[in-house]
């Protein structure tokens, strides 16, 4: 059945393959429009370059006037990640714009992870360490890296 | 964006938060559609049990406005209602909406040169416009028929929703063409940019009178309010926006909700 949320999803999973954004990349599974997997390469020049994180994407007929949940399946060490993979970025929650398409979603979410907000920890630790031991927090993220080559 | 230290881990409350929400909305949308039939404006006295001030004011503005339309309490309300109230005028206007039409259709290039982004924005200007061309007072079968059209069209969530992210686009674009003088309407110390973002273009969020003017200059359209409050006086005070206009849609706003007016 077709509903807008399906037919804007189907747009965006054109775009991104005629016009994929460098570092991410994202596909419905096999039977579910609603439920897409991600990977997003850690940025060069961070701690998380090399990495391959995978997330999950799960929208609802809402969308786009409502964000989609978005979680990473890799465990990843980051201020503004939970334990449980959920991301805390402002545009996944109170500034969602319904502009906003799977490829911005997957590009803001890259960039929070070269620039993390400590100021709103979803891990108090990373957080910590983030601002005040940043050797041990790159050790911390780059064992999350290697982490992410065996899952 | 809130977390809660428990057994040592950290809780993500955003998602217990996001769950009770929905279940509030799931209530609010199972007992109201989003645009009602029209309604006399008596029926507003049972929600105030009597209210010596409130009964007082229901019964002058009775005196001038025929019908309501209630609208979803959903946060768009201002958007659906204006958005409702000013198509419905266009049907009996043909050359006012075919002003309107031309204003649609160009609008979307003006909102790409001011940035906002193509690919999603064609998809939500595509719905504005279907939207527009179904209720054509120059198509065949009359005043009536577009009136019906436009009814079960306001009431199709998806249609709906796509034509208020489209006017909070436009009152976004309005916001940042005109920031120097939007800026004063700004409490704290927000900038327009800030504002557009979280205040405006996110689905759901309640309108402001800066809303309001934004989106009433950008489109030409006359807009007044009447409040409908607890202050004294048997007098409702009404509101035109932008001031000075001529208006043509007529909103009820009572304390964090706007409904549909009908004058006499």
């Amino acid at each position: 059945m077709s509903t807008p949320a399906r037919r804007r999803l189907m747009r965006d999973f054109k775009r991104l393959q005629e016009d994929p954004p460098t570092g991410v990349s994202g596909a419905p599974t096999d039977n579910n429009i609603m439920i897409w997997n991600a990977v997003i390469f850690g940025p060069h020049d961070t701690p998380f370059e090399d990495g391959t994180f995978k997330l999950t994407i799960e929208f609802t007929e809402e969308y786009p006037n409502k964000p989609p949940t978005v979680r990473f399946v890799s465990k990843v060490f980051h201020p503004n990640v939970y334990a449980d993979g959920g991301i805390c970025l402002d545009i996944l929650q109170n500034r969602w714009s319904p502009t906003y398409d799977v490829s911005a979603i997957l590009t803001s979410i890259q960039s929070l992870l070269s620039d993390p907000n400590p100021n709103s920890p979803a891990n108090s630790t990373a957080a910590q360490l983030y601002k005040e031991n940043r050797r041990e927090y790159e050790k911390r993220v780059k064992a999350c890296v290697e982490q992410s080559f065996i899952d | 964006m809130e977390s809660v230290e428990q057994d040592g881990e950290q809780v993500n409350r955003d998602d217990l938060i996001l769950q009770q929400q929905r279940e509030i909305e799931r209530e609010i949308s199972d007992s109201t559609p989003l645009v009602s039939d029209q309604l006399p404006l008596t029926c507003l006295t049972a929600e105030y049990d009597g209210d010596a001030v409130f009964t007082a004011k229901i019964q002058t503005l009775a005196s001038k406005y025929k019908y309501m339309r209630r609208t979803r309490p959903d946060g768009n309300c201002f958007f659906r209602a204006f958005a409702y109230s000013y198509l419905e005028w266009l049907i009996s206007n043909k050359a006012a909406y075919d002003k309107f039409r031309s204003i649609a259709e160009t609008s979307k290039d003006k909102l790409i040169q001011l940035g906002f982004p193509s690919f999603t924005l064609e998809d939500f200007h595509g719905t504005f416009m279907e939207v527009i061309n179904r209720v054509n007072p120059h198509n065949p079968g009359g005043v009536e028929k577009n009136q019906n059209e436009l009814h079960t069209i306001f009431n199709e969530q998806g249609y709906s929703d796509y034509v208020i992210v489209y006017l909070r686009l436009m009152t976004s674009g309005k916001l940042q063409e005109d920031a120097e003088f939007y800026q004063h309407f700004i409490e704290g110390d927000m900038t327009i940019e800030e504002f557009r973002h979280q205040e405006v273009e996110p689905m759901f969020k309640e309108s402001d009178h800066i809303h309001i003017i934004a989106l009433s200059s950008a489109l030409g359209v006359g807009v007044r309010v009447e409040y409908l409050d607890r202050a004294e006086g048997g007098t409702v005070k009404a509101h035109d926006f932008p001031e000075g206009a001529q208006p043509m849609v007529f909103l009820i706003y009572r304390p964090g909700h706007y409904d549909i007016l009908y004058p006499n």
